[in-house]
């Protein structure tokens, strides 16, 4: 009886928390609603900027997506699976990023490609990224890849490793026994992160504006767009731009998420 | 079987999505990729945007000159001019980030050319309609009326407002009533669209920021100490000086003036002045 009652309780507080976290989305929704109206949705959709916009956006969050996939999950691994000198301060550095506001990121990096020999080879001679697209790119990349790593790594944890040492025992290689079982394995976090990740990506601002710059029709992607809005006090086209970020990022993750998982979402 | 199925289903529509999604990629990013060429880089305020763009389709029509403005906050892109020693034009949304720009070595004002293209006047800005009929600087000191100006110590519209006051006896009294001190200049602007207080002292130009939901209440003329402008100025770091003091030119002439117009903004001084005839415009060595 007893035991029943605090369950309940518990339940109860549980399910308040949740509804006050879902609060900060319904605020955004709201907001958006009373600042803006279906006319000025309509009309942000369909002017070229916007289009541009969100074409830059979807393109750019992606590519920076993919690249910090491909980074981050043998990072994630090898943090959780291998032990080498220096390997706590390692862990800790990684973290930098994610303390830091991303207009600093962006900062260190425009000062990085402006102001050291390294920087301004890379820059002139590999790739343009100071206030041009591929700077965008960086910018997200910047910020989402160590947020992935720090997703990944606990689902690394949580894999025993004798898994592989079996798969080894049958001819796997390190690699082989990593694709072939702890990345299945893993598959669903690895989602997860990723989706988060590049959600994440989608909504990046402050390193962009600073390395990239904010030129219309160039490295316009929506939170700058919507930024260039404030910057007018143009309040019902900025929540107009927000309303279609919002609705564009969870359009694309309820349909990974009905590719990925019909029926169960683990996540 | 049903796997196989199922898996060559969710192939097919990852293929399809993607196609699609690709082609609108491609379709809205390529006409604006186009092989680089010789172009004006212009740092820029953002709120001047709208008037710059207009401007520079003319000047790019009539010259053959490509311009590229990067966007942002005054004081953001003087930084980001700063640290990436690049740009060749430099229009702030007030005349005290090129004062900055001076000490920061980012325009040298003896071999600069600056150009001052429009002007402003501080105005109150009221709610649509004039709920609180709110006629004039005293009427901000009733009790009960929320005033919002820029913080003084940051943004000039607020230094501006804060000195209008002080002109008129009035910062005491009205200093109560402010509940808000914003930091930036359109942080201040947006502050009647945002429903956040009643009026605001602002650039007579924040009405035709937003028509619909804010009117100007002009202050009596001879209240009024100073005006401001926007100007611009060739950087330090100039590539092609000749082309960026003809955009400079051009921002100033009469066919960018009647754009400054439409857009609210007094192209010249005689306008600006018959809403504050015995103002200042302080000369940009004055500003700090």
């Amino acid at each position: 009886m007893m035991r029943l009652k605090e369950i309940g309780t518990f339940r109860l507080i549980s399910g308040a928390c949740l509804a006050f976290l879902s609060l900060f989305a319904l605020v955004i929704i709201l907001a958006g609603s009373i600042f803006s109206n279906p006319s000025a949705l309509v009309s942000a959709f369909l002017s070229e900027e916007v289009q541009f916009a969100i074409a830059l956006t979807l393109l750019t969050a992606t590519i920076a997506a993919a690249l910090a996939l491909a980074a981050s999950i043998p990072a994630a691994y090898l943090l959780s699976r291998a032990r080498f000198p220096g390997k706590d301060f390692v862990d800790a550095l990684i973290n930098i990023p994610i303390a830091l506001p991303p207009v600093a990121l962006g900062t260190a990096l425009l000062i990085f490609f402006t102001n050291t020999p390294l920087g301004v080879f890379i820059d002139n001679s590999i790739v343009k990224f100071v206030f041009e697209p591929p700077g965008i790119v960086l910018a997200q990349f910047s910020v989402i890849s160590v947020l992935a790593v720090r997703l990944m790594k606990p689902v690394f944890d949580g894999i025993d490793p004798r898994y592989e040492k079996i798969a080894r025992t049958l001819g796997h290689g390190e690699l082989g026994s990593f694709l072939k079982v702890t990345l299945p394995l893993a598959k669903e976090g690895v989602f997860g992160a990723a989706v988060l990740a590049w959600a994440r990506a989608m909504g990046e601002f402050g390193a962009t504006v600073t390395l990239a710059g904010a030129t219309r029709f160039k490295t316009e992607t929506l939170p700058v767009a919507m930024f260039l809005d404030l910057s007018l006090a143009n309040l019902e086209g900025a929540m107009a731009i927000i309303l279609i970020l919002l609705a564009l990022t969870i359009a694309v993750l309820l349909i990974f998420r009905k590719i990925a998982y019909r029926g169960d979402i683990p996540y | 079987m049903g796997r196989v199925h199922r898996i060559h289903k969710v192939v097919v529509l990852v293929f399809m999505v993607g196609v699609i999604v690709g082609a609108f990629i491609v379709t809205r990013l390529g006409p604006y990729f186009s092989v680089d060429e010789r172009k004006i880089v212009v740092f820029a305020g953002a709120a001047s945007a709208p008037v710059l763009e207009e401007v520079v389709r003319m000047f790019e029509s009539k010259y053959g000159a490509k311009v590229e403005i990067r966007l942002g906050g005054s004081g953001s892109v003087l930084s980001a001019m700063k640290i990436a020693r690049t740009g060749d034009v430099f229009i702030p949304g007030s005349p005290e980030y090129l004062s900055q720009a001076v000490k920061l070595g980012v325009v040298n004002i003896t071999s600069g050319h600056v150009t001052v293209f429009a002007y402003l006047v501080p105005a109150i800005i009221v709610q649509k309609g004039n709920p609180k009929n709110i006629t004039s600087l005293e009427d901000l000191a009733r009790p009960g009326i929320r005033v919002g100006i820029g913080d003084p110590k940051t943004v000039c519209i607020g230094l501006y407002a804060k000195r209008l006051l002080e002109k008129n006896d009035l910062w005491d009294k009205v200093s109560r009533n402010i509940v808000v001190y914003s930091q930036s200049c359109d942080a201040t602007a947006a502050l009647i669209p945002a429903g956040a207080v009643d009026a605001i002292i602002g650039w007579h130009v924040f009405k035709a920021w937003t028509p619909d939901k804010a009117d100007i209440i002009w202050i009596t003329p001879n209240k009024i100490p100073q005006i401001s402008y926007i100007a611009g100025a060739v950087s330090a770091f100039v590539q092609d000086r000749s082309a960026a003091e003809a955009f400079l030119d051009f921002l100033a002439s009469k066919d960018a003036q009647a754009i400054w117009s439409k857009y609210g903004y007094f192209a010249t001084p005689q306008d600006a002045k018959i809403h504050a005839p015995n103002a200042e415009i302080p000369p940009l060595e004055d500003l700090t």
